[in-house]
C-alpha cells in the first residue's frame, strides 16, 4: 500500500460510520490514529509498506463507539466524512476527525483482509 | 588465465598439463567436446554470469537500501545457481570420461533398469513462524530491528528464490505465498529449503563512512547500536569473499559492497513429505543470537508440499482394443479406444472422443490393488489376452482386453507395468491428482516508482486491467441478484437479511439504496433498485477515476449479521456485535447497550469461525482457513497493547495505560498539559505521534 506521486490509488475499502460520544464537553470517537506525511513512517506497526505515511488506527478502546462501529486496529483510514487522509499530516487528520459541530464521521479504511476477502470471493465460482 | 574454446565450448586452463596433452595429440580433443546437454547447461551457466554481473553493477549503483537488498539477492541467486550448473556440469563431464573409458562387462550396471516417470514438484504457502520473546515484542522504543529475508528452494537443477519480506519485531511469521513449481522432478527428489537473511539497518550508511569515524562512533553510541553498527559496516568492503570452493574452473567471484545474505536456516524435503494439505517440517538453524541476521525462528517451517507425478496426468498409452466384461457373453467383444492416464483406462467409442471432453463409455480402474496377466494363448485370436481384475466391494470384477497384434501386447503389458512402477514410486502422490495452482504473477516491489497500483494490489488471474475487471465481476453479481429479485427468487444470502427487513423499512432513508450498481458515471447506467435491507459493512472498490460501490457481507457472515437490530434513532448508534440473540429491544439506553456489549466481550466478535454461503460476494474470515499459526496467538491484540504501553509519552492528546482503560478511556488530560505536551511531542522528529479522536 504505497503512495506514488502521480498514480491512482486503489483499494478495497470498507465504510464504517462512527457516532460520537458525547463525554461532557468533548465529543469522543474512541479510538487512536497514527501516522501522517510529517511523520516517520517507519515506526508504523500496522502498515505493510514502511514508506507508508497514511493514518493508521493505533488503538481502539473497547466498547467505544469505534470498536461498535467497527473499526479494527491496524485499519488505514482512507476518507474521513469525503476528506482524503492518504495525504495528510496527523494534525489534519486529527482535526478532520474531531470537530466540534460533527457528531457522525464515516470513514473509509481499508485493512489486508478487506482484500483476501474479495480475492476469495472472486476466485469462487458464482452463484449457480 | 582461461581460454574458453569457442568452437567445443570446453574450457581448458591454459598451460595446464591436460592442455599440453592435447597439444602433443596424447588425448583426443573430442574427449571433451560438449553434448548437446552440456552446451544447454554452458548456456544457463553464462546467462547466470551476466545476471551476476548486472546485479553486481546494480548494487554498487544503487542508494536506497531496499533496491541493494533485492540486489544482492538476485546475487546470491545468480551465484547459488552458477555453483549448482558447474557442479552439474562436472558431474557430466565425469560421467561422460568414464564411459568412454573401457569397461569390463562386469562393471556394467543392468540395462534394462525401469525409470519411474519424472512429476511435477510444488512448493505454496511457505510459513515460517517467529518466537519472540515478551520484552522484545512489547517495546516500541528504540529503532526496529529488522530483517530481510528471502528463501531458496533447490530441487535437481532448478533453483527458485521467493520474494523478499522484511521481517520486524511486529510481523509473528514469515510468509512467502507464492507457489513454486518445479518441473522434472524424479521420486527421489531432494528439495531443499535454505532461510537467508540480511539485517536491514536504514541509518548507517555503510559505504560513506569511514573506518576510524565508523569505530569511534560504535564506541561512544550505546552497546546495542555499536554492535548493530559494526554489523552493517561488516557487509563493507570488509567482508570475505568466499568462493565456494566448488570447481577448479570457477571464475573468481567478484566482492562486492553492500548488504549481504547469511544462511539462518535450511530443510530438506522429499517424497515422504508429500501431502496434499498443510504440514509441518522442522528447520535447522544456523547462527545464533550474536550475529547481525539472526531471527528468532520458532524452529519449524509450515508449507504445502504437492507432487503431480506424470503418470497421473498425462496419458502414458492410447490404443485401440477390444473389451470385454469377465462373466458376459463370451464373443461380446467392444471396440474402444482405450486411454491410459492416472487410476484408471479410459475407454471411448472413437479416438477424437478423448479431445472433446466427451465422458469415456466406461472407465476400468488401474490402482494399486488391481492385478493384471496375460492370459494363456486363446484359440480364437492371434494374440495373447490380457485380464485386468480390480475388487469393487467384495466382488471381483475382471475385463479381457486384446488387441491387434502380439506386438501391440506386449506394448500394453510394458505400459502397464511401467505405470505400476511408477504408482509404486511415486506412492502418496497417485491416489488421487493433487492440485497445484499456478503462481499468480509476483506483486511488485513496493518502492518501484514504475508501478501503477498504490495499495496492495489484487491479484486477478489474467487480467491487466484491475478495477474494470473487478467492476464487471461485481456488476455481473448485481445483475443476478437484481434479475433475481425481481423474480422473487433470493439468492440465499438474503434469507440473513430477511429477519430484519420488516423493521429496516423506517430506516431507509439514512443509507442509498444498496444496490448501487456502478457508478452514475459507467456506461451501463443501472437503475438504482430500492432494495431496503439492513445496512452491512459495505466493501466498496475506492479508486480515483470511479467509485463503485457494491454491498456485501464483510467478515462475519451468516448467523453473525443477525446482530443488525436497528435501534430507535434516537440512541443513534450501530451494533455490530455478534450477538446471538436476535431479537434485541429497540429501545436500550446507550449505556446499557455499551455494558451488555462489553459483557460479552469484544475479542470474540474477530473469530467468529463462520460458513459463508455459497454463492457470490460474500467472503469467510480469511483467519479460519489459515493454517496454524504461531503460539502468539493474534497479532492484533499483542500490537494495540505494545503501542499504548509505549507511546503514553508522546501522545498528543490523551495519555491511556492499558490498566487505565474502561473508565478513563475517553478522559483528557487538562489543556495546559496538553499543549506542553504536544508541543514536545511534535518537536521531536524520532517520534511517531498517535492521537486520541
Amino acid at each position: 500500500m504505497s503512495f506514488v506521486p502521480g498514480q491512482p490509488v486503489t483499494a478495497v475499502v470498507e465504510r464504517i460510520e462512527i457516532q460520537k460520544l458525547s463525554q461532557g464537553p468533548n465529543l469522543v470517537l474512541g479510538f487512536c490514529i497514527g501516522g501522517g506525511i510529517d511523520q516517520d513512517p517507519g515506526q508504523n506497526p500496522f502498515s505493510d509498506d514502511k514508506a507508508d505515511k497514511g493514518i493508521y488506527v493505533t488503538r481502539v478502546s473497547p466498547g467505544g463507539p469505534a470498536d461498535v462501529a467497527g473499526l479494527k486496529i491496524g485499519d488505514k483510514i482512507m476518507q474521513v466524512n469525503g476528506w482524503d487522509m492518504t495525504v495528510v499530516t496527523h494534525d489534519q487528520a486529527r482535526k478532520k476527525l474531531t470537530k466540534k459541530n460533527e457528531h457522525v464521521v464515516r470513514l473509509l479504511v481499508t485493512r489486508k483482509t478487506l482484500e483476501e476477502a474479495v480475492k476469495q470471493s472472486m476466485s469462487r465460482p458464482g452463484p449457480s | 588465465m582461461f581460454c574458453r574454446n569457442q568452437t567445443a565450448r570446453a574450457t581448458v586452463a591454459r598451460g595446464s598439463a591436460l592442455e599440453m596433452e592435447i597439444r602433443r595429440g596424447k588425448f583426443r580433443k573430442s574427449l571433451f567436446t560438449d553434448t548437446s546437454q552440456d552446451s544447454d547447461i554452458q548456456k544457463k551457466i553464462d546467462h547466470e554470469i551476466r545476471m551476476r554481473d548486472g546485479a553486481c553493477k546494480l548494487l554498487a549503483a544503487c542508494s536506497q537500501r531496499d533496491q541493494a537488498l533485492e540486489a544482492a539477492k538476485s546475487l546470491q541467486t545468480c551465484s547459488t545457481r552458477i555453483m549448482a550448473y558447474m557442479s552439474e556440469l562436472q558431474r557430466m563431464k565425469e560421467a561422460q570420461v568414464m564411459q568412454n573409458i573401457p569397461r569390463r562387462s562386469s562393471d556394467v550396471g543392468p540395462m534394462d533398469d525401469r525409470l519411474p516417470c519424472k512429476g511435477k514438484v510444488a512448493i505454496s504457502d511457505l510459513r515460517i513462524p517467529l518466537m519472540w520473546k515478551d520484552t522484545e515484542y512489547f517495546k516500541n522504543k528504540g529503532e526496529l530491528h529488522r530483517c530481510a529475508v528471502f528463501c531458496l528452494l533447490h530441487l535437481g537443477g532448478e533453483i527458485f528464490d521467493t520474494d523478499m519480506v522484511i521481517v520486524d519485531r511486529t510481523l509473528t511469521d514469515i510468509c512467502f505465498d507464492n507457489p513454486i513449481i518445479f518441473s522434472d522432478a524424479g521420486p527421489g527428489f531432494q528439495l531443499h529449503v535454505e532461510l537467508y537473511s540480511c539485517c536491514f539497518e536504514e541509518d548507517y550508511s555503510t559505504g560513506s563512512t569511514p573506518r576510524k569515524l565508523a569505530s569511534k562512533l560504535s564506541s561512544s553510541l550505546g552497546r546495542s547500536a555499536g554492535k548493530k553498527l559494526r554489523a552493517a559496516m561488516e557487509t563493507g568492503p570488509g567482508s570475505p569473499v568466499s568462493n565456494g570452493g566448488a570447481s577448479p574452473l570457477l571464475l573468481p567471484v567478484p566482492s562486492v559492497q553492500g548488504p549481504k545474505y547469511h544462511l539462518l536456516a535450511h530443510t530438506t524435503l522429499s517424497l515422504s513429505h508429500v501431502q496434499d494439505s498443510f504440514r509441518t517440517h522442522d528447520l535447522t538453524i544456523s547462527g545464533n543470537e550474536e550475529c547481525s541476521y539472526w531471527l528468532p525462528l520458532y524452529g519449524s517451517m509450515c508449507c504445502r508440499l504437492a507432487a503431480q507425478p506424470n503418470c497421473m496426468t498425462q496419458r502414458m498409452m492410447s490404443g485401440w482394443l477390444k473389451v470385454r466384461q469377465c462373466g458376459g457373453d463370451p464373443q461380446s467383444w467392444s471396440k474402444v479406444f482405450a486411454v491410459l492416464q492416472g487410476t484408471s483406462l479410459f475407454c471411448y467409442h472413437r479416438q477424437e472422443d478423448v479431445e472433446t471432453n466427451i465422458e469415456p463409455v466406461f472407465t476400468i480402474g488401474i490402482n494399486k490393488e488391481t492385478r493384471i496377466r496375460a492370459s494363456e494363448k486363446d484359440p480364437h485370436s492371434k494374440a495373447q489376452n490380457i485380464c485386468i481384475s480390480n475388487q469393487y466391494g467384495g466382488e471381483e470384477v475382471t475385463h479381457t482386453l486384446t488387441t491387434e497384434s502380439r506386438e501391440d501386447t506386449h506394448r500394453w503389458m510394458e505400459a502397464f507395468w511401467q505405470h505400476f512402477y511408477d504408482m509404486s514410486q511415486w506412492r502418496q502422490c497417485c491416489d488421487d491428482v493433487m492440485k497445484i495452482e499456478l503462481p499468480s504473477p509476483r506483486k511488485p516491489a513496493p518502492i518501484t516508482p514504475k508501478q501503477g497500483s498504490l495499495y496492495h494490489e489484487m491479484v486477478i488471474e489474467s487480467s491487466d486491467d484491475l478495477s474494470s475487471t473487478v467492476s464487471d465481476i461485481l456488476a455481473q453479481r448485481m445483475q443476478e441478484l437484481e434479475l433475481r429479485s425481481q423474480l422473487g427468487t433470493s439468492p440465499t444470502w438474503m434469507s440473513l437479511f430477511e429477519e430484519n427487513l420488516p423493521k429496516s423499512g423506517a430506516f431507509t432513508r439514512q443509507y442509498s439504496p444498496r444496490l448501487s450498481g456502478l457508478s452514475p458515471s459507467s456506461p451501463r447506467g443501472r437503475p438504482r433498485s430500492p432494495l431496503s435491507y439492513q445496512r452491512c459493512p459495505q466493501l466498496g472498490l475506492l479508486s480515483s477515476d470511479a467509485s463503485l460501490t457494491s454491498d456485501s457481507d464483510s467478515h462475519c457472515s451468516s448467523p453473525c449479521s443477525h446482530r443488525y437490530g436497528w435501534p430507535e434513532p434516537s440512541s443513534n448508534l450501530s451494533l455490530l456485535s455478534s450477538s446471538p440473540s436476535r431479537l434485541r429491544p429497540r429501545t436500550l439506553s446507550l449505556d446499557a447497550k455499551l455494558s451488555t456489549l462489553r459483557g460479552k466481550g469484544y475479542g470474540s466478535t474477530l473469530q467468529c469461525p463462520c460458513q459463508p454461503p455459497p454463492s457470490s460476494l460474500l467472503a469467510p474470515l480469511p483467519m479460519s482457513s489459515r493454517p496454524p499459526r504461531s503460539p502468539r496467538g493474534a497479532q492484533t491484540t499483542l500490537s494495540c497493547s505494545s503501542s499504548t504501553s509505549s507511546n503514553s509519552s508522546s501522545n498528543s492528546e490523551g495519555n491511556h495505560s492499558p490498566e487505565s482503560s474502561e473508565g478513563v478511556a475517553f478522559s483528557r488530560p487538562s489543556p495546559v498539559r496538553r499543549s506542553l505536551r504536544n508541543l514536545r511531542a511534535r518537536l521531536d522528529p524520532r517520534n511517531w505521534l498517535q492521537s486520541h479522536v
